[in-house]
């Protein structure tokens, strides 16, 4: 006998129930998590790298290094003595709630205010994942061509932040400022924009003081919510 | 590039649901899935044929997928709209930039059918 269900269910369903438990956790120990995608090469670990100088006067903070198959980026990230977990995904080419939470495992959560998530280098697949960050932040490097924008435009829609890398290559690439500030416009109208050099450590601060910024002030709702 | 971990995903709800059901081959799945997820349909497909080769489908069991346009709706005025490419997420009518998405987002599964062993007696 031939019987229809009618089922309704999301196929990320899992993904998002353990995104749930992750912000869930997260906000339980005041912990304000960043997503940060882009395609490989744009620039990420030297971005964290630089920025964890700036980042760790301030806030306790850690970083969970998704990475398909080697540690080289966590040991980069360690080299700096901020803790890093590194994750494997064998081949996935983004990361899940899954993983994440695994990684969650690894951490002391009680000293920790601030983490970190470098995800695969890839502008497609990590668009989709849920992995119940309070941020998320894409970053597009100036020598990719201002064109990834509209190529990729849900990761440029649901990203709250844009960092510009490599913006002192500006004037050896045909990169437009205009063009993406133009499509950010119809795209993401609220994006937040930061132009920074991480190899040469210009603009970093500015973007380090607004997270940290932005940790400060999660942390100060969390706590004006516990007292009422 | 990730379809087949969709299916994975699909497949360990269906296994789950046809249990409960009572179900011990599915002959048809309907996904429906948004323009604005990151699943191409063709990728969907390929991936299904895969995992057909498992013992929860049916030789014959097919796939069929609903794609769903990206729709926007202008939360100044109220006008619906769809998102060319994606990209443009300015109303139409009063250029307003505060928009929702309605439609797009998508990748779920609608329903499947299957055959619980019984006869068909009535």
């Amino acid at each position: 006998m031939t019987i229809k269900v009618e089922l309704q269910t999301p196929i990320l369903a899992r993904n998002e129930e353990t995104a749930e438990e992750i912000r869930y956790l997260c906000q339980e120990n005041n912990i304000y998590l960043v997503n940060i995608m882009s395609s490989p090469g744009a620039g990420k670990t030297t971005l964290l790298e630089k920025a964890l100088g700036y980042l760790s006067k301030e806030l306790r903070t850690a970083v969970i290094e998704g990475d398909i198959a080697t540690t080289r980026d966590a040991d980069r990230i360690s080299a700096h003595g901020v803790e890093a977990v590194q994750l494997n995904t064998h081949g996935a080419c983004h990361l899940d709630a899954r993983m994440v939470y695994q990684a969650l495992q690894k951490l002391e959560w009680s000293q920790l205010d601030l983490i970190l998530i470098e995800n695969i280098g890839n502008l497609v697949c990590p668009a989709e994942f849920n992995l119940g960050e309070d941020l998320r932040v894409v970053l597009l490097s100036t020598t990719e061509g201002n064109d990834k924008i509209v190529k990729y435009p849900v990761m440029f829609r649901d990203a709250q932040m844009l960092v510009l890398n490599k913006v002192d290559l500006l004037p050896y690439t045909d990169f437009s400022k205009a063009e993406m500030e133009q499509d950010l416009a119809g795209l993401n109208p609220g994006m937040e924009i930061f132009y920074v050099s991480a190899r040469l450590e210009q603009g970093v601060e500015e973007w380090a003081d607004r997270l940290i910024k932005l940790v400060k002030r999660s942390a100060a709702e969390h706590e004006n919510l516990g007292q009422s | 590039m990730h379809e087949m971990g969709l299916m994975a995903s699909m497949v360990e709800l269906l296994t789950e649901s046809a249990r409960h059901n009572q179900i011990q081959k599915i002959n048809k799945v309907k996904l429906v899935v948004g323009k604005m997820s990151m699943a191409l349909p063709d990728a969907l497909q390929l991936a299904f044929d895969v995992y057909k080769a498992e013992g929860l489908f049916s030789s014959e069991a097919v796939l069929e997928i609903e794609e769903r346009e990206t729709m926007g709706r202008c939360r100044s005025c109220g006008r619906r709209f769809p998102v060319l490419d994606n990209c443009l997420f300015v109303c139409p009518d009063c250029q307003g930039i505060d928009v929702e998405v309605i439609s797009g987002r998508e990748l779920y599964i609608d329903h499947y059918e299957g055959e619980d062993g019984n006869a068909d007696d009535d």
